[in-house]
C-alpha cells in the first residue's frame, strides 16, 4: 500500500514540477471583454497561438510569464495550418523547448496561460496519433494528433508536453469542440517561414474546384474514374488567361493526377510560384491539355 | 416581488447570486432575476445559482451563468446581451443540473479541421449535376428531358442515382445535401 501511494505521490508530484516548469513556456494573449487565449514560447521569443482564435488585428497584450504586461506585433499567420505568431517588443526570457512525436496512448500534457502570469494545467492521452492530413484551408498537417484532453477556451494555443517533457506541439480545437494538437514537426516547418516572410506562399491557378466523377464513355481515354470540375474561374488568374472555362474536367497537372485533391496540393508548394505546368483536361466530351505559370495566392 | 411575476413563473423559486462589477448592470440583472419570480441573494450567501456579468467570480463551485464569458468550464454561457426570457431560462436549466450554450456560439465550434473530400463512389457525373441544378430550379422531370434532351427514362435513371449518391429521399433533400457538400468541399486552388 505505501509502495502505491508512494507511486501515485511522486506521478502527481512530477505533473506538478512540469506545469511548474511550464509556467515560463506560455503567455496569455488578451483580448476584449478580459478574456484572452494562450500563446506558446517558441525558438528565438517568438510566441505562436492558434491563428484561428486570434482576431484580425496587428497588435496584442501580452501577459508574460510572472505577470508583465508587453505588447507584441503579430509577425504573420497562416490559416491553412492554423499557425499565427507573434514578436513582443521586449524580450521574453523562456526555456528551451526539446520536440517530441506524439504516440497514441502516451501520457499529454496540456498547458494554458491562466491569464495572470500563471499557467494552467491538462492531463490525457494521446488519444489519436495518426498520419499527416490536410487542413479544410489547404495546408499540411504532418500528424493527425487527437487528444483525449478537456480545453478551456482559453487555453487554446499552448504546448502540449510528452511525459519526458518533450513538446508534442499546440493544443487547438478541431470542429465539434474535439481537442487536437498542431505537431512539433508543422511548427518547425511553418513558423521560420512566417517569421521571415509573414505568410506562407502558395502556387496558385484561379479556380474553384469539385470531384466529380469522370461520364462512363470517357473513362478509357482520360484513364481515371474522378477529376476535378471548374466551378469558377477568377479574373485575369493563371487559370483564366490559359483559357481554362467553369466546367472543364481537370485530369492532372504535370502527370499528377487530380483524382484526390490532396495529392495535388503538394503539387502547389512555395516553390510551384512561376513554374510552368500542364493541365490535362476534358472539355466537350474530348481530353486535350493547356499549359499555364501558376502564380502566387494571396491572402484571402 | 409582483402578483404578475409569480404567475409567469410558476415553476420553482431559485436563489440566485448576482456577480457584477459595475453597479448599474448588477442592479439591472437583479431586477430581472427578481421579475422572473427568483429570489436574489448575496453573492456570499447560500446560492442554487450564480449569474455572472462576464467572467465568473474565481473559484467558484456553484453552477454559473456567465453573459458574456466565454468559459467552456461554465454551466451556462449566454451572450452579453442576452434577453430577460433567456436568463431565466438558462438559470432554470442550469440549477436543475443541464448546461446551456447559445445556438449562435454553434459557429464558434467549426474548429480547424479536415479537407473532406466525397468517396469516389458518390462523386456525382458532369451529366448528374446538370440533372441537379435544374431540379434547383424545380423542374419536372418532364422539363428537364426537354430541356437537356434526353429521354424521361434516362432523367429518372439520373435522378435515382442522384439520391442514392447524396442520400436524399426528395427532390429538395438532394438539392440541399448537394449544396451543402458543394460548400464544404468546393477547393479553391
Amino acid at each position: 500500500m505505501t509502495d502505491q501511494a508512494d507511486l501515485l505521490a511522486q506521478f502527481s508530484n512530477a505533473l506538478a514540477a512540469r506545469a511548474e516548469a511550464a509556467k515560463g513556456a506560455v503567455v496569455a494573449i488578451r483580448l476584449a471583454h478580459e478574456r484572452h487565449i494562450t500563446g506558446m514560447m517558441w525558438r528565438s521569443g517568438i510566441v505562436v497561438a492558434s491563428e484561428q482564435s486570434l482576431p484580425r488585428q496587428d497588435e496584442f497584450e501580452l501577459v508574460a510569464p510572472g505577470g508583465a504586461i508587453v505588447t507584441a506585433g503579430i509577425a504573420g499567420r497562416d490559416p491553412s495550418t492554423n499557425i499565427a505568431i507573434l514578436k513582443p517588443a521586449e524580450a521574453i526570457v523562456s526555456p528551451a523547448i526539446a520536440l517530441a512525436e506524439a504516440r497514441t496512448g502516451a501520457i499529454a500534457l496540456a498547458v494554458g496561460a491562466d491569464g495572470t502570469g500563471g499557467a494552467s494545467a491538462r492531463l490525457g492521452l494521446v488519444n489519436l496519433a495518426g498520419p499527416e492530413w490536410h487542413s479544410s484551408r489547404g495546408g499540411l498537417i504532418d500528424r493527425r494528433i487527437v487528444l483525449d484532453i478537456r480545453l478551456a477556451r482559453r487555453e487554446e494555443g499552448g504546448p502540449v508536453f510528452d511525459a519526458a517533457g518533450g513538446c508534442l506541439g499546440m493544443s487547438t480545437f478541431g470542429p465539434r469542440g474535439q481537442v487536437i494538437a498542431i505537431p512539433a514537426a508543422t511548427l518547425e516547418r511553418v513558423v521560420p517561414q512566417l517569421a521571415k516572410d509573414g505568410r506562407i506562399a502558395r502556387g496558385w491557378l484561379g479556380v474553384g474546384l469539385q470531384a466529380v466523377a469522370v461520364p462512363d464513355a470517357l473513362r478509357d481515354t482520360a484513364d481515371q474514374s474522378s477529376g476535378l470540375m471548374v466551378m469558377s474561374v477568377v479574373e485575369n488568374g493563371p487559370a483564366a488567361q490559359a483559357g481554362i472555362v467553369a466546367g472543364d474536367i481537370i485530369l492532372s497537372v504535370d502527370g499528377t493526377s487530380a483524382h484526390r485533391f490532396r495529392k495535388l496540393a503538394r503539387h502547389f508548394g512555395a516553390d510551384s510560384i512561376g513554374r510552368k505546368a500542364e493541365l490535362r483536361l476534358i472539355r466537350s466530351g474530348a481530353v486535350m491539355t493547356v499549359q499555364t505559370t501558376i502564380a502566387e495566392r494571396h491572402a484571402a | 416581488m409582483s402578483q404578475t411575476a409569480s404567475q409567469l413563473a410558476p415553476g420553482e423559486r431559485l436563489r440566485v447570486a448576482v456577480h457584477a462589477v459595475d453597479s448599474p448592470r448588477r442592479v439591472a440583472l437583479g431586477r430581472v432575476v427578481a421579475e422572473a419570480g427568483h429570489i436574489v441573494v448575496g453573492i456570499g450567501d447560500a446560492a442554487d445559482v450564480v449569474l455572472a456579468d462576464g467572467a465568473g467570480p474565481p473559484g467558484e463551485t456553484r453552477p454559473v451563468v456567465t453573459l458574456g464569458g466565454a468559459d467552456d468550464d461554465l454551466a451556462g454561457v449566454l451572450p452579453r446581451d442576452a434577453d430577460a426570457s433567456q436568463i431565466d431560462a438558462a438559470i432554470r436549466a442550469v440549477a436543475a443540473g443541464l448546461i446551456v450554450r447559445f445556438l449562435g456560439a454553434r459557429e464558434r465550434e467549426a474548429g480547424f479541421g479536415a479537407m473532406r473530400e466525397s468517396e469516389a463512389h458518390a462523386l456525382l457525373t458532369p451529366r448528374e449535376l446538370e440533372v441537379l441544378a435544374a431540379l434547383a430550379e424545380g423542374m419536372t422531370n418532364k422539363a428537364i428531358a426537354r430541356r437537356l434532351d434526353i429521354s424521361l427514362h434516362t432523367v429518372k435513371f439520373h435522378v435515382e442515382s442522384l439520391f442514392r449518391k447524396l442520400g436524399a429521399r426528395t427532390r429538395t433533400e438532394a438539392v440541399a445535401k448537394a449544396s451543402e457538400r458543394r460548400r464544404r468541399e468546393t477547393i479553391t486552388l
